[in-house]
């Protein structure tokens, strides 16, 4: 097991800086995410751990060794793709037994660990199935138990579940969080969807322009993020003279303390979202408030209700 | 290891596709003793009437055929794609066969059944009917209509396919009636792709060689002038061949510029795809769009078929009589087997050396993303706009003498071939390609396995049926190329279509077609077995 120590990374192509000058340190056994829009340079990043693109300046080691200018598959590396790149000419074992076989193991060996490696991912008995047999998710556990299997240094994911629907995506980050913990390898983890990067990961890398806008625990950049893109980016903020304000921080005036700061504006429009009920509130001075608020059946509002609020001032963020 | 492939990939095609392209231009811009750099040599064949004639012919005959082709091809691409017509999937691999067939073969069956002493015209001359003269133009574009349809027939049909349902809907739903859909609609979409077939039938007639040869009796032709020109010339440096090569490259190339300027326009990729259902018409156009399907598809082959027939028929020099005889088998084989023997090992080596030069260049081109990759794909692709003739004109100025000598021997003709296909096998190399995403090799690469070993171990198993039905297709085709052959052969090494080649020249019509149809079996027999083996493989 490894950690991965990232110098002055940099990388331009044509006159587009898509990585430019990332520091970066990743420990052992640490599931980090690189967050951001499409764009920002997270993927190329990310490539170039894996050996698919080459560093303009600045090196990556795993522990002491630098391995930036090792050939990709020199680099002992378990990656998962977005579009799962399941070799279609291969069984389902025959995918998992290929960086096995890359790595001379034979027989009994081979079998024992492609089973284990697919009863790991929940597959155990597909092994004869060719892969147009199988659905999205099925194939995207035989591309992780195809990268697990070998032992990797460390493991990398490029948005392993975009191509899945929304409630396969929900259990199937549970799933890769969980197998990553269990076998404890360095996980790097790229995504554009911050729910999944806060659901999955020990810290997060939020990317902007190939720079690194904030690095944190997930909690601590939602709450107290660094600039005006990480408050927006990692969800609804609503950005107010005094400062960034979650819209679960807002609270209705009649149910909160005395001494918080209040808010009062027109109600422009309430959706029901059954847990939540989210309010569009236009203030006197124009600006749009967007409040969160958990359902209750004791409450009725419709558009062009005036509708007071009131915040804690501790939760409220001064940005730069 | 791309740079290392571009590197001999342009080492191969420098050698021996620019080189000898160079040489062409070079001989056409010096005078008689190869020595003084001049321009006269153009002046002195444009100034001649004849020359100018071959000029205006060969455009002329090239936009009818294209018209033609088209007008045939478009309503036949639509019944296909859109209407019920019965035996879809036969009427399709019979109308692929006129794209392997020699031209030249069909060329000289319509001189057999419609010729001064064709069956045909004997037969209506005895109810006292006639007809105006096949050869010259009208014969020439009758078989350039029937041999190159395909081209536009293939293309146009995957272009209605093509078509997005949800389009038309939206049409009709707008108030659009059916009709009116088509034209406003459908059609245009599919224009690019009626273009882009017509093109290449223009650019066939261009270069074709056996079928003027065979039908244009003293009407001048670009290619087969070049060709008289190339023999015919005493001199040190063939100028006037040199020139009239030089024409015909610039307008095969202006013609394809002008296509890729329109088409850059004009890409109408409708999005996620629905294929378009089976219109519900009426019996009679149902009926209608079966005849005319079966008509044209069989039209075509009834040449090949004929040459078939009056090859086991008895020849007196070129007269017919209506005998069933083998003699015209026996005379062509008893003279020598080697003809047979070369067609076979020059179509299996050049097959295999455009597989290996085809297959690699292939990968850089659709892997690699840099200006070096862009004129790699261009040089490759420029064999197709060159006419065989003109490759080996240059073929042999460039290898007749100096460091490397290669005429007189085989190995300079299987060049030729190689060189004239590799576009072929680069084409359907990547396009399979293209299907093949890039994030499979780096999965191989992630998991240990050098870039050669993925090649090897992924992409060649995902590549294996397209890289063989290349083969096929070079093979086929090699077997039956005329235009590079008649220049480039030597002695013993005559293929089958140097010999019927020679047989028309002296008017030994049994042999010819003996020759013609030992030629179709060599061409059908292979694709028959591609085609039973693609077939087993899909049911697997």
């Amino acid at each position: 097991m490894t950690g991965i120590v990232i110098e002055g990374a940099a990388r331009s192509f044509g006159s587009v800086r898509a990585v430019d000058g990332v520091d970066l340190t990743v420990g052992d056994g640490e599931f980090f995410t690189l967050l951001g829009p499409s764009g920002c340079g997270k993927t190329t990043l990310l490539r170039m751990i894996a050996g698919f693109c080459e560093l303009d300046a600045g090196e990556i080691r795993f522990g002491a060794r630098r391995i930036h200018q090792l050939p990709a598959h020199t680099r002992d590396i378990g990656m998962v793709f977005q579009n799962y790149a399941v070799f279609p000419n291969l069984t389902v074992a025959g995918n998992v037994a290929y960086g096995l076989k890359a790595r001379k193991v034979a027989g009994a060996e081979l079998a024992k660990r492609v089973d284990e490696a697919l009863a790991l991912v929940q597959l155990a008995g597909y092994g004869e199935r060719w892969p147009h047999q199988l659905s999205g998710g099925q194939l995207q556990r035989v591309a992780i138990a195809r990268a697990l299997v070998i032992r990797p240094q460390v493991l990398l994911f490029d948005e392993p579940l975009s191509n899945l629907d929304a409630r396969l995506r929900v259990s199937m980050r549970a799933e890769i969080r969980e197998l990553q913990k269990s076998l404890g390898i360095t996980a790097i983890y790229v995504t554009h969807d911050q729910e999944e990067a806060m659901s999955v990961s020990d810290r997060i890398a939020l990317m902007q322009s190939g720079k690194l806008e904030q690095v944190g625990a997930p909690a601590d950049i939602y709450r107290n993020p660094a600039s005006r893109f990480a408050a927006e980016f990692m969800g609804t903020t609503n950005l107010l003279s005094v400062g960034a304000l979650r819209p679960e921080a807002l609270r209705l005036a009649a149910d909160a303390p005395a001494g918080w700061p209040r808010l009062a504006g027109v109600l422009v429009r309430a959706e029901m979202l059954g847990p939540i009920t989210r309010l569009d509130v236009r203030l006197s001075d124009g600006t749009l408030v967007r409040a969160a608020l958990l359902d209750d059946p004791g409450r009725s509002m419709i558009a062009g209700d005036t509708v007071t609020f009131a915040y804690d001032p501790a939760r409220l963020t001064v940005l730069p | 290891m791309p740079l290392a492939i571009a590197a001999l990939g342009f080492l191969f095609l420098g050698l021996f596709l620019l080189y000898p392209l160079f040489n062409v231009f070079s001989a056409s811009v010096l005078d008689a003793e190869g020595e003084k750099f001049t321009f006269a040599n153009y002046l002195k064949v444009l100034g001649r009437p004849f020359y100018r004639a071959a000029v205006t012919n060969t455009l002329t005959i090239g936009v009818i055929a294209t018209i033609t082709t088209t007008l045939i091809s478009v309503p036949f691409a639509f019944a296909l794609a859109r209407l019920p017509v019965p035996g879809k999937a036969v009427i399709l691999a019979l109308a692929a066969m006129p794209l392997v067939l020699p031209s030249f073969v069909s060329a000289y069956a319509i001189v057999l059944l419609l010729g001064r002493a064709g069956i045909v015209t004997q037969w209506l001359n005895s109810w006292g009917i006639g007809f105006g003269s096949i050869y010259g133009a009208g014969g020439i574009v009758l078989v350039y209509t029937l041999t190159l349809y395909p081209y536009v027939l293939l293309p146009t049909m995957a272009g209605f396919r093509a078509v997005d349902v949800s389009v038309e809907e939206a049409a009709q739903s707008l108030g659009s009636s059916p009709r009116r859909t088509l034209w406003t609609v459908t059609l245009p979409i599919v224009i690019p792709s009626i273009l882009a077939g017509g093109l290449l039938v223009f650019i066939e007639t261009l270069e074709n060689f056996g079928v003027p040869f065979v039908l244009a009796e003293d009407m001048p032709i670009f290619a087969v002038e070049a060709f008289k020109l190339f023999i015919g010339e005493t001199a040190p440096n063939p100028s006037s061949a040199g020139v009239l090569g030089v024409l015909l490259i610039l307008t095969t190339a202006a013609v394809l510029l002008i296509q890729r300027r329109y088409l850059s326009a004009r890409r109408f990729a409708t999005g996620t795809r629905a294929a378009p259902p089976i219109l519900k018409v009426g019996l009679g156009l149902r009926i209608a769009a079966a005849v005319y399907c079966w008509t044209v598809v069989l039209l075509a082959l009834v040449p090949f078929f004929a040459i078939v027939v009056l090859s086991f028929m008895e020849f007196r020099g070129p007269v017919l009589h209506p005998n069933f005889s083998l003699d015209n088998f026996r005379i062509l084989f008893d003279r020598s087997m080697r003809p047979l023997i070369n067609t076979l090992l020059f179509a299996t080596l050049a097959a295999m050396a455009v597989t290996l030069v085809g297959v690699p260049i292939a990968y850089v081109v659709t892997r690699v993303r840099s200006t070096l990759a862009t004129v790699l794909d261009v040089v490759a692709t420029l064999p197709f706009a060159i006419a065989g003739t003109v490759l080996a004109i240059g073929f042999v100025v460039s290898f007749n003498s100096g460091w490397l000598i290669l005429t007189g021997g085989p190995l300079i003709m299987v060049l030729a071939y190689t060189v004239r296909k590799v576009p072929f096998a680069v084409r359907s190399s990547s396009a399979i390609l293209h299907q093949i995403d890039p994030s499979l090799e780096e999965a191989s690469i992630s998991l240990g396995r050098s870039p050669l070993q993925t090649f090897a171990r992924i992409l060649v198993p995902l590549m294996l049926g397209g890289i063989l039905s290349g083969f096929v297709l070079t093979w086929v085709t090699v077997a039956s190329e005329l235009s590079a052959t008649v220049v480039l052969y030597s002695g013993p090494w005559r293929t089958l279509t140097v010999v019927m080649f020679q047989a028309l020249e002296s008017g030994g019509g049994g042999v010819a077609t003996a020759a013609a149809s030992t030629l179709i079996v060599v061409t059908l027999l292979p694709i028959a077995l591609l085609y039973r083996l693609v077939r087993r493989y899909e049911l697997s």
